[in-house]
């Protein structure tokens, strides 16, 4: 996934005017439905697409195509990491240009602003390790109480403060910690540290699942606070998975290449 | 559809020249941070329609060459 253009500072600002949708693809055989219908070269679904859509998610307003380079110029292959300025100027500059036309309903929307989850437990391991990133689960059995907490959690979870520090997902079953070293059975707000390869986890901190906003936000910040991220560089970490057996299996089969190997074409006549 | 689209090329041609003034203006009210990713379709959906902000998607693979915990 592109590190030049999302880690840039003026797309970052600009990105506060959009709603920013990442999905794990090959993850979710709708989901990956949905990304074919924005670009997809012989039919096949890409391991990476990027596009900016109008709010009812219907219409492209950029090129779609792998990474930004698509619509803005740039690298690709070799130095994808490390982008032109002008390109990433354009991104950011597009990106607000857009949000003069769509500016959204501000404090004019109906409801609160919904935690952004993920899907569930498993894959956000992966995602968070990814991130190098905190995870936080809002855990109960009970889907009333839940609610309370993902409403309280809200609060914080987009103010300046912690917007875009740390990943969301809920659980209402302890089987799906079966991963997570340290967790025990009780309802909260659970921190936990993604372990290098996403596919285990520990418990920094369980936050009492009746605080309200006002109480989340110190022990939050201070659970947060004690996240290591890895360390490791990506072919690092390429290799060290690779001796340690870590495997990730996605949900649906990969579809990359199958284009550009002949594999979908229709027949020549 | 047709109004949108000239609406939106208008604001297109516009931009050097906001860009200008952004570029020269203070910015200390823009923290860098990172982005805040919704990580469902469904999710997202739901809260562009809701607030009418566009939408920024990106799709990718967490593993390479199956090992998991990247991009």
């Amino acid at each position: 996934m592109d590190r030049s253009f999302l880690a840039d500072k003026d797309v970052i600002s600009a990105s506060r005017k959009f709603v920013c949708i990442r999905l794990a693809t090959y993850e979710n055989a709708e989901e990956n439905e949905v990304l074919k219908g924005f670009y997809a070269r012989g039919g096949n679904l890409e391991n990476t697409v990027f596009t900016l859509l109008t709010p009812d998610g219907k219409t492209k307003l950029v090129t779609a195509g792998r990474s930004p380079v698509w619509a803005f110029g740039g690298v690709n292959g070799p130095g994808i990491n490390a982008q032109p300025e002008e390109s990433m100027k354009k991104m950011g500059q597009t990106m607000e240009a857009i949000a003069l036309v769509y500016p959204g309903k501000g404090k004019a929307a109906k409801g609160f602003p919904p935690l952004p989850y993920l899907a569930d437990l498993r894959l956000a391991l992966n995602v968070t390790a990814a991130d190098r990133q905190p995870l936080i689960v809002v855990y109960s059995k009970s889907a009333e109480q839940r609610k309370k907490m993902e409403q309280e959690l809200s609060k914080v979870a987009w103010s300046d403060q912690f917007i875009g520090e740390a990943q969301y997902v809920p659980a209402s079953d302890a089987s799906e910690f079966k991963s997570v070293k340290n967790f025990k059975a009780t309802s909260g707000f659970v921190v936990i540290q993604p372990g290098t390869f996403g596919l285990t986890g520990e418990v920094i901190e369980v936050i009492d699942a009746a605080a309200s906003a006002g109480k989340l936000a110190g022990p939050l910040a201070e659970a947060l606070g004690k996240h290591k991220p890895s360390q490791l560089t990506y072919d690092q970490h390429r290799q060290a998975g690779s001796r340690a057996g870590a495997r990730w299996q996605s949900a649906t089969p990969n579809t990359d290449g199958l284009s550009r190997r002949g594999v979908g074409r229709r027949p020549q006549r | 559809m047709m109004n949108r689209s000239i609406l939106l090329a208008g604001v297109f041609w516009a931009v050097p020249f906001f860009s200008n003034a952004q570029t020269e203006a203070p910015k200390a009210t823009a923290k860098a941070g990172k982005i805040a990713w919704h990580g469902t379709w469904k999710g997202g959906l739901a809260e562009a329609k809701r607030t009418a902000k566009p939408i920024m998607l990106v799709s990718a693979v967490p593993q390479c060459h199956s090992v998991p915990g990247v991009w």
